[in-house]
């Protein structure tokens, strides 16, 4: 189904805040071999805590993977940490890739060993800044906020379905931001949600990662995946990315990593607003990963068609969950880990927990699935269930039926 | 002038023996058991020592990692530096060899050689030493996944020079869960991995008798970010559980573990250096035969290799360097390392050129035979403040010992993500005292230079990748396609079968010319590939 074509929106340039401000975006990845990630992760927390929303990519990262990063998680910059003396080669295929992708505009910076003889040789694929060792992330936040990224010039020449990727892109940011002025295309698709929780320690990104490794073809799913916002900065670091690594890059995955303000009870208030935006672009099926703090999830049942609870055994977890009420809300329950022991306790504990908490009439069965990733067992089941059975509209429950945002 | 402070909240956790005044007085020491926890040198725990003369007998072996480009750059550079007075070898691989990666693989492109020597067939390892004597000189070769094949290669090749494998002394990396820690040169999952250790172990302790199998390294730890203490802990645990696969083997201690070799990074903090020497010692001999019941006091020895921090040197004012790395040498010596690597001036930005490591090497030297320490035996054993601070670092690796088993043992922590967590937590710690001006870095925070005059790096010629490549579609070309392909699915057998030790394999595939590529690939259809999949 092609992308539908909407009203193209000018990058945010300079964010302005619109009643919640808008922190820059930067994606950090190492490309190549090498896996020295001290730097890294130390330029990760510093950036969080210097206010930006960073997106860790991770090791062994193609450029191609690395690019759609940038354009799916509308970043302003792109940061690389090179330790392994093949700079020259690398930056001018991520160079390559991020046009391909219609973000040659990104700002792109580089950390780590570079000679000062290859620095102009960097600069003119597009590199802004060069840390070396001994460069403070203060620094490097404090020179990242000063510039600001250049307009979208580069995407003027890019293919229709690159540019309107990059525009839905941006117009999730925008949604993001608090800011709608994007005008709806009318075609009023919306892309159905299911909405994946769980406690931080549960496995929900690797679940998602297998759960969309053998989806049915042709199928188009965006991820949105939630993770918390500091309270005090306004940074966060957003890694659950990198589980998805192996899938990338795909141009029918879209997954796009947010900082959910803490009072938010775990996912973004704008979903609504993104299933939209989402929907008319083709993404028939987003899937949500909640921050999953276990408190309060009627923002989700409100928001997503059905909901997903990811248990693990030998964690108290069930005990818990039930305590929360979260149990009252799933439409399927999936054990992870399964080949641990107690894992079939549990799923009976639980199954029976979820049904008969149910006292209403018309009540459907929630399934409990078990499924274990180091045995590569009962994922068949649960893509079929994603991908099949949640399909079907269901009762009074749905909220498209009575949604409490229109 | 600030005082430098012993105080060890800086880098970690708060040592006991800490006193604001940076003064240790009899009082830190009196509740250390003096023939329980200290000793002399050459007894049991070793705490002060393995050998009662230490290097008045014999010196640390003087070993400077190297290598680059081809093997035949490489092959160069090693006698290039026996000709300067080194004594020992140490191979460093590039990438896409320490990845399991063929230097024509396309993930290899734009890597090959830069970072170390490409290897990919047994007939790169018979250049790499060609003309030097292996029944004679020591090699130690830092490869960690692809350690078991590369081991294979070069045993195949020693044997096709005629060299007999029970003369061949040594020492390879083979250090598996330290890359889960830290260093993250990962190709299949924990499990596997471990076992193609443990297969090296088993086949090395009957067949190469004089070769250290495991190289059991807290260098990495300590690069990625950990304390003194985090380097300490996790370098023990992982060597704990290397023994402990082992024996489940059916191997016995004793056979086993006198090979078992250390290697620790020598960091700034001079006295915290020593006491994390002297505490690792103490431990590994407690554990050995308080734990393990090893009778050989051969097993209780922790031998083990230094080499100055990597992460302290900096591109500003590169020469200061210089004397970064002597004052971490001497902390290695008077922490009685068996064996040392300097780092040079110019590694912050390239690998080291012909000056600057024989000025690294040079710095040994100096302090080999004209300072007097090693006319000495643990000369700072006694000390208020090394004793107190030994005492507190052997009883604090406990209490992270004990953390481990309640994850679940050593395969549980790292999937819970402990290690990672531990570490990076620490690096940043460390990162924002720096940035607060509270950890000075000469040079770089304080006493800098507006103007800095360029100095010579060293330049790998690019041409190297086509030049290996070309070489290695030679050998494919010339050799037995059918032969490979049998030795491949001998391995691939061997791996499926758990009981099988997939040494002879590995052989039979690094003489019929299989690549590491190659090999590599066989075992990842039966390991599978490892998904790096967390923060």
């Amino acid at each position: 189904m092609a992308p539908a074509t909407a009203v193209p929106l000018e990058k945010h340039l300079p964010r302005t805040s619109t009643g919640r401000s808008v922190p820059p975006r930067i994606v950090l990845a190492k490309v190549g071999l090498d896996g020295h990630d001290r730097g890294i992760r130390v330029v990760a927390r510093g950036l969080r805590d210097a206010g930006f929303h960073v997106i860790y990519g991770g090791l062994w990262q193609r450029p191609e993977a690395v690019a759609q990063a940038v354009c799916d998680e509308d970043a302003d910059w792109l940061g690389l940490s090179l330790l392994n003396g093949a700079h020259l080669t690398i930056v001018p295929r991520v160079a390559a890739a991020l046009r391909d992708w219609g973000c040659g505009d990104v700002g792109i910076v580089v950390g780590g060993i570079i000679p000062e003889r290859d620095v102009a040789a960097l600069e003119e694929h597009g590199v802004r800044g060069v840390f070396g060792p001994g460069t403070s992330v203060t620094a490097i936040a404090e020179a990242l906020k000063a510039q600001v990224p250049l307009a979208d010039l580069s995407t003027d020449e890019a293919p229709a379905e690159v540019r309107a990727r990059i525009e839905m892109s941006r117009r999730l940011s925008a949604i993001a931001a608090g800011d709608s002025p994007w005008a709806a295309n009318g075609n009023g698709r919306r892309s159905r949600c299911i909405a994946i929780t769980g406690s931080p320690g549960a496995g929900k990104s690797s679940l998602l990662c297998r759960l969309l490794k053998g989806r049915p073809a042709g199928k188009r799913v965006a991820v949105l995946a939630c993770d918390p916002e500091s309270p005090i900065t306004g940074g966060a670091l957003l890694g659950d990315r990198i589980r998805m690594a192996e899938l990338l890059p795909d141009r029918d995955l879209f997954v796009r990593s947010l900082a959910v303000p803490s009072g938010s009870q775990g996912v973004t208030p704008e979903l609504g607003e993104m299933r939209t935006a989402l929907g008319e672009a083709g993404f028939d099926l987003t899937l949500v990963e909640t921050v999953g703090i276990g408190q309060g999830d009627v923002a989700v049942r409100r928001l997503a068609n059905k909901v997903v609870v990811v248990l693990q055994p030998e964690t108290g977890d069930s005990v818990q969950w039930e305590k929360a009420g979260l149990l009252e809300v799933a439409d399927l329950v999936v054990i992870q880990k399964s080949d641990l022991p107690g894992s079939d306790r549990l799923a009976a504990e639980v199954h029976e927990a979820v049904n008969l908490s149910r006292h209403r009439p018309g009540h459907r069965e929630v399934p409990v699935l078990q499924v274990s990733a180091s045995r590569n067992e009962g994922f068949d089941a649960l893509r079929d269930w994603v991908f099949e059975t949640s399909m079907d509209s269901g009762p009074a429950s749905e909220p498209d039926e009575h949604s409490l945002e229109e | 002038m600030t005082p430098a402070t012993l105080d060890n909240r800086r880098t970690g956790p708060t040592l006991p023996t800490a006193t604001p005044s940076g003064l240790s007085t009899p009082a830190d020491t009196l509740a250390i058991p003096f023939a329980e926890a200290i000793g002399q040198p050459g007894t049991f725990p070793f705490t002060r020592g393995i050998h009662p003369g230490m290097y008045r007998d014999r010196l640390w072996t003087m070993r400077q990692f190297a290598g680059f480009g081809t093997p035949r750059q490489t092959n160069e550079r090693f006698h290039f530096l026996l000709s300067k007075g080194q004594t020992g070898l140490s191979t460093a691989f590039d990438l896409p060899t320490l990845m399991g990666l063929d230097s024509d693989d396309p993930r290899s492109c734009g890597e090959v050689g830069q970072l170390g020597v490409a290897v990919d067939t047994i007939d790169d390892m018979q250049r790499l030493f060609e003309g030097i004597p292996l029944e004679e000189v020591s090699v130690s070769m830092t490869i960690n996944a692809p350690a078991a094949i590369l081991m294979a290669f070069f045993l195949a090749a020693a044997r096709e020079s005629g060299c007999d494998w029970t003369r061949l002394r040594g020492t390879i990396q083979n250090d598996i869960l330290k890359e889960f820690h830290a260093q993250n040169e990962i190709v299949f999952p924990p499990e596997p991995s471990v076992r193609l250790v443990v297969d090296l172990i088993e086949f090395c302790t009957t067949q190469v008798p004089q070769w250290n199998t495991v190289s059991i390294s807290g260098y990495h730890i300590r690069e990625a970010g950990s304390t003194a203490l985090q380097e300490l802990a996790f370098t023990l645990a992982d060597g704990r559980h290397y023994v402990e696969e082992t024996l489940r083997r059916g191997c016995a201690i004793d056979t086993f573990a006198p090979r078992l070799s250390f290697f620790f990074n020598a960091h700034n903090n001079l006295f915290e250096e020593i006491a994390k020497y002297r505490a690792a010692r103490r431990l590994w001999a407690e554990m050995m035969r308080d734990e393990f019941g090893a009778r050989d006091p051969a097993s209780w020895k922790l031998r083990f290799h230094a080499q100055t921090a990597g992460c302290t040197l900096q591109d500003r004012q590169p020469e200061v360097n210089l004397v970064r790395v002597a004052y971490q040498a001497l902390a290695a010596v008077l922490g009685g390392c068996q064996s040392l690597h300097t780092n040079s001036m110019d590694e912050t930005l390239a690998l080291p050129s012909e000056h600057a490591v024989t000025l690294a090497l040079r710095t040994q030297q100096v302090l080999a035979h004209e300072t007097g320490v090693a006319e000495a035996v643990d000369p700072v054993g006694g000390s208020f403040l090394v004793e107190s601070l030994t005492s507190a670092m052997h009883d604090q690796a406990r209490q992270y010992f004990r953390q481990i088993e309640d994850r679940g043992g050593m395969l549980a922590a790292i999937d819970s993500g402990f290690f990672r967590r531990e570490i990076a937590e620490a690096a940043y710690a460390e990162q924002r005292l720096f940035e607060h001006g509270e950890r000075v870095i000469v040079g770089v925070n304080r006493f800098e230079e507006p103007e800095e005059p360029p100095i010579e790096l060293l330049r790998i010629d690019p041409a190297v990748e086509s030049e290996q490549v070309e070489s290695l579609r030679r050998i494919k070309r010339d050799r037995s396609g059918a032969d490979v392909e049998r030795a491949l699915d001998r391995v691939r057998q061997a791996a499926r079968s758990p009981n099988e030790n997939v040494f002879p394999a590995l052989l039979e595939a690094a003489t019929a010319r299989a690549t590491v590529g190659e090999i590599m690939d066989a075992l990842a259809d039966e390991f599978t590939r490892y998904a790096l999949d967390r923060e």
